[in-house]
């Protein structure tokens, strides 16, 4: 069933997790790369109090992952488990736990400077969550059931307390190495119990036999170190021995043990969950105790969990004025603030403010697509934050968004092209790879400046001095082949005396663009050129049957790098170029980076860089600022993001 | 009627430009803001702590080792980690009397010793994550915040950067371009520090390590080999930088200017070595060891924090 659930912070601490199977750290790293670093999917990651259910589920090789997000405390709450098995309260799950979680250790979890949280009585609650849960199994609203099952729970079918017992052994025990053993009566086991239940068995004989010959304190000695309120045995005795039954009922009692769990004082262990488990262990011959301490867990856990429910249901509400002198003496106070700061900034605040950013974004040229994901990501992340002292709103947005911007065109792997043409033309010898010349080519659509830009980069081969062969792969357009040799002409005056050599490889027109790739490819290895250029025809992004061509280019030239070149100066449209490009070269391939052209005519409406990014995930690796050959820069995100910025 | 008199005598004598009206005059104006520094700097308690940078790439166990120095003193099990999206600072303290003698495991409050707090803070390692990072270290006194879950935090000194590596990764060839351009972004940014110094006074001297980690692992090079192969393929980048393309924002008037910045170390020499970075103030040194395993472990790394905090 489930393989694993973790709970971690966004620092990268596991603060608490529970193994069933061993699962490759790399699953979740992954999910947390792609999902919240990269923000590969369609929903933005940092989703704030999204239920699991509304998350979508992260796949990764046989594996599923269900999650849910804590962005007051940078918690991360995720359940893994094998995509073919369907498993119906798994969000429920998840839900809950950080319900409970959140509950029991905010207080911990806001501490500055330590990355410890104390909970290793964690454990109890989350086999309690996952017993009721299964219990319920396909019932879709467990939550409104839960009080019936809880009655059905303790009532008809008590779970003996070996089974409890062998739960309690099983956390110290290696999950993974726990072999399907006999099936002991336990009258209210499913399939996870069974599982669970093997090593319970084993060890309900061991501990029977202990009962016989010692006592019942020896027997807890058994326990193992995770028991810690060990040291306190007194306390057991007052609280749920002596006036047990009546404590069951009493909802106030328990409910003030949620926040007694990181405190100190001398009469709060009792309250301890670690001290029932005690309870339970020295008494558990004892079927009406074992019942008791399974029910009372359940009280508490149902109390943590209307509580959550409450203060939802609540801070939805609240959004009513309270009179209007409270909304005038507010106003004046948030006006105050918004100029001395220090205000906590709600989402009432930030509307505005954010209409203003999202008008500014359109104005540089970012399509609105682009815009409204970047405004709704940096709301997200704003809320509730407090401004600095002396910030206003507009300054703390204009923070937030320069940092969205950045994490959002810095590309997750820097391109050296020099370094990897070195490496791809004269492999180390213990790689194993045979030498061959790198092939790029160059995508796009109409007049945007393919050929333009390929001997741009050409130029710059050149003056690195390799060896470069550029192919014609437009086969089209009538003079494309001529204005391509009228290039190679150029280059070779130019760099002759740099040690740079440059040909061309053409077969004319009307030849299949596919083939005539290939064969230079072929032509360069053998002729012992360095790099291959491949130039192609444009093309509309939307016209299948051109586009569909491109397939069959990248499976016969096998380039190692194809640029979309996107020029500066178109709006939306942009997006759906570079998604198009992007899926054209089907299921295994996609874009390796792009070229904007024409970033010189815009100024500082260098939005498109923004809108590609956003539709692809695809870096921009080099941008045309000018007419001349060496008018080709690298990409420097922190100069798009201050002209995206730059107010004149 | 005698009050008012001796009130307007007053008035009268501080207003005649005596001397001695003069001189309380200026004594006062030169005093007042010296005792008002002394009243606040005594009356805000000592709370920034110096603070210990911790960079490198993704999955070289940036957190792990976070983790390992904190549990050290309460003996608890090192947690597990996944990749780090946000920055994280954790408290520590240190054998003040005898730095280079004392192990993180040691309990400081159960020994007795005295202890010399600093924040070590842990960077997350992604790419895109790494230019907040890097930020930081661009003043001439790098500063980051005390505390990063509260705003407003008092600023805190940074005092040595640790750049962790994994040396079990730099064996095979893909890992090692991708850190190494870390780091070579990383004592760039400390050299240009030394550059944008303002008056006379030089920065600080900003000590750098980098910690080899994973030598428990059976293919992890030796930390003498980690730092040749890092020297290499920091001069390669070096090489190809000063070849590459400009960056866009860069006008041909900036040529002449920028011409010192991107040139990482000092003399035009063919090889980089870590001892061109002295010029700069930046002091490189490698050791290895490990988090976790039965390696060396993490005890060089301590000693090399608490002689530098």
């Amino acid at each position: 069933m489930l393989d694993t659930f973790e709970i971690l912070t966004t620092s990268g601490v596991v603060l608490w997790s529970r193994t069933y199977a061993a699962v490759s750290p790399s699953v979740v790293n992954n999910f947390i790369n792609d999902i919240f670093i990269e923000e590969k999917s369609s929903v933005a990651g940092a989703k704030n109090g999204a239920s699991a259910a509304e998350n979508p589920p992260y796949k990764h090789d046989q594996h599923t992952l269900r999650w849910t997000f804590e962005k007051e405390l940078g918690i991360i709450f995720v359940a893994v488990y094998r995509s073919l098995l369907h498993i119906s309260w798994i969000d429920q799950l998840v839900d809950n736990i950080r319900a409970i979680f959140v509950g029991l250790y905010r207080d911990e979890l806001t501490k500055p400077n330590t990355t410890i949280v104390e909970c290793l009585t964690f454990d109890q609650y989350f086999d309690q969550q996952l017993r009721e849960l299964e219990q319920a199994g396909g019932k879709s609203d467990t939550r409104a059931l839960k009080s019936e099952v809880l009655s059905e729970d303790t009532g008809d079918e008590p779970p003996s307390p070996p089974n409890n017992r062998g739960q309690q052994a099983l956390r110290g025990v290696s999950p993974g190495s726990s072999p399907n053993v006999s099936r002991p009566g336990t009258p209210s086991a499913s399939h996870l119990l069974v599982a669970k239940a093997g090593p319970g068995a084993k060890l309900s004989r061991r501990a029977r036999k202990m009962q016989n010959t010692t006592s019942a304190p020896a027997s807890s000695g058994d326990e193992g170190p995770a028991r810690k309120a060990k040291a306190k045995p007194v306390k057991r005795g007052r609280k749920w021995d002596a006036d047990g039954l009546a404590d069951e009922d009493d909802g106030v009692q328990l409910d003030y043990s949620v926040p007694t769990l990181t405190s100190d004082s001398e009469a709060e262990p009792g309250a301890r969950p670690g001290a029932v488990e005690e309870v339970d262990a020295s008494t558990w011959g004892s079927q009406t105790k074992g019942k008791f301490v399974l029910r009372d867990l359940g009280d508490e856990v149902n109390s943590i969990l209307a509580d959550a429910d409450a203060k939802k249901n609540a801070a939805t509400k609240t959004d009513a004025p309270s009179g209007l002198v409270g909304t005038g003496l507010s106003a004046i106070g948030g006006l105050f603030r918004n100029v001395v700061g220090g205000k906590v900034l709600t989402k009432q605040d930030l509307d505005k403010a954010m209409k203003g950013m999202e008008e500014h974004l359109l104005k540089k040229n970012v399509a609105r697509e682009a815009a409204i994901r970047l405004c709704e990501g940096v709301e997200k992340e704003l809320v509730g934050v407090k401004t600095g002292s002396f910030e206003s709103i507009n300054a703390r947005i204009q923070k937030a968004m320069e940092a969205s911007l950045t994490k959002m065109l810095t590309p997750t792997s820097s391109l050296d092209l020099l370094r990897e043409i070195d490496a791809i033309t004269s492999p180390s010898a213990t790689s194993l790879r045979k030498a061959r010349p790198y092939v790029m080519s160059i995508v796009g659509v109409n007049g945007v400046g393919k050929s333009t830009n390929l001997s741009k980069i050409c130029f710059f081969l050149l003056q690195n001095k390799y060896k470069v062969l550029i192919a014609a792969g437009d086969t089209f357009r009538s003079g494309a082949v001529e204005q391509l040799a009228v290039h190679v002409r150029n280059l070779k005056e130019l760099t002759a005396r740099e040690g740079g050599q440059v040909e061309l490889y053409q077969k004319g027109y009307g030849k299949d663009a596919a083939t005539v790739a290939k064969d230079a490819v072929a032509y360069a290895a053998q002729e012992g050129f360095n790099v291959v250029l491949i130039d192609t025809a444009g093309r509309r992004h939307n016209d299948q049957r051109l586009m569909s061509s491109l397939e069959k280019f990248a499976k016969f030239a096998q380039p190692d790098k194809i640029l979309m070149v996107g020029e500066a100066l178109v709006g939306t449209d942009s997006v759906a170029q570079a998604r198009n490009f992007n899926a054209a070269f089907g299921s295994g391939r996609s874009l390796d980076g792009f070229i904007i052209s024409k970033c010189d005519t815009v100024g500082d409406m260098v939005g498109t860089l923004v809108s590609i990014v956003h539709a692809t995930n695809v870096p921009v690796l080099f941008v045309g600022v000018g007419q001349h050959y060496s008018d080709l820069r690298n990409f420097s995100v922190k100069w798009a993001v201050e002209k995206l910025l730059s107010s004149a | 009627m005698s009050l008012q008199q001796t009130l307007k005598d007053l008035l009268e004598a501080s207003l005649t430009p005596s001397p001695t009206v003069i001189l309380f005059g200026l004594a006062f104006c030169l005093l007042a803001p010296i005792l008002l520094h002394f009243l606040y700097s005594t009356a805000t308690p000592y709370t920034t702590l110096p603070s210990v940078l911790l960079l490198g790439p993704p999955g070289a166990g940036k957190t792990a080792l976070t983790t390992l120095f904190e549990r050290g003193p309460l003996d608890l099990p090192l947690a597990k980690t996944h990749t780090s999206q946000v920055p994280s600072s954790i408290e520590l303290s240190i054998n003040s009397d005898d730095p280079s003698s004392a192990s993180y495991k040691t309990n400081l409050d159960e020994a007795g010793a005295t202890a010399k707090k600093f924040l070590l803070v842990d960077t997350p390692g992604h790419p895109k994550l790494r230019a907040s990072s890097l930020a930081h270290l661009n003043s001439a006194e790098p500063t980051i915040k005390s505390s990063l879950v509260s705003d407003g935090g008092a600023k805190s000194k940074i005092k040595a950067v640790v750049f962790m590596v994994d040396a079990a990764a730099l064996a095979d060839g893909d890992a090692l371009p991708s850190t190494a351009e870390y780091l070579y972004d990383v004592l760039l940014t400390l050299q240009k520090r030394f550059h944008s110094r303002n008056g006379s006074r030089a920065p600080a001297s900003m000590p750098v390590l980098v910690a080899a980690n994973k030598l428990d692992l059976f293919t992890a090079l030796p930390a003498a080999l980690v730092k040749s192969n890092l020297e290499a393929e920091l001069g390669r980048i070096r090489a190809a930088r000063s070849k590459g393309l400009l960056d866009s924002g860069v006008g041909q008037d900036d040529l002449a200017a920028g011409e010192e910045g991107d040139w990482l170390g000092g003399d035009g020499s063919e090889k980089f070595s870590f001892a061109q970075m002295m010029e700069f103030d930046v002091d490189v040194d490698v050791i290895g060891g490990s988090v976790t395993g039965d390696g060396p472990g993490a005890e060089k790394w301590w000693k090399w924090i608490g002689e530098r905090v």
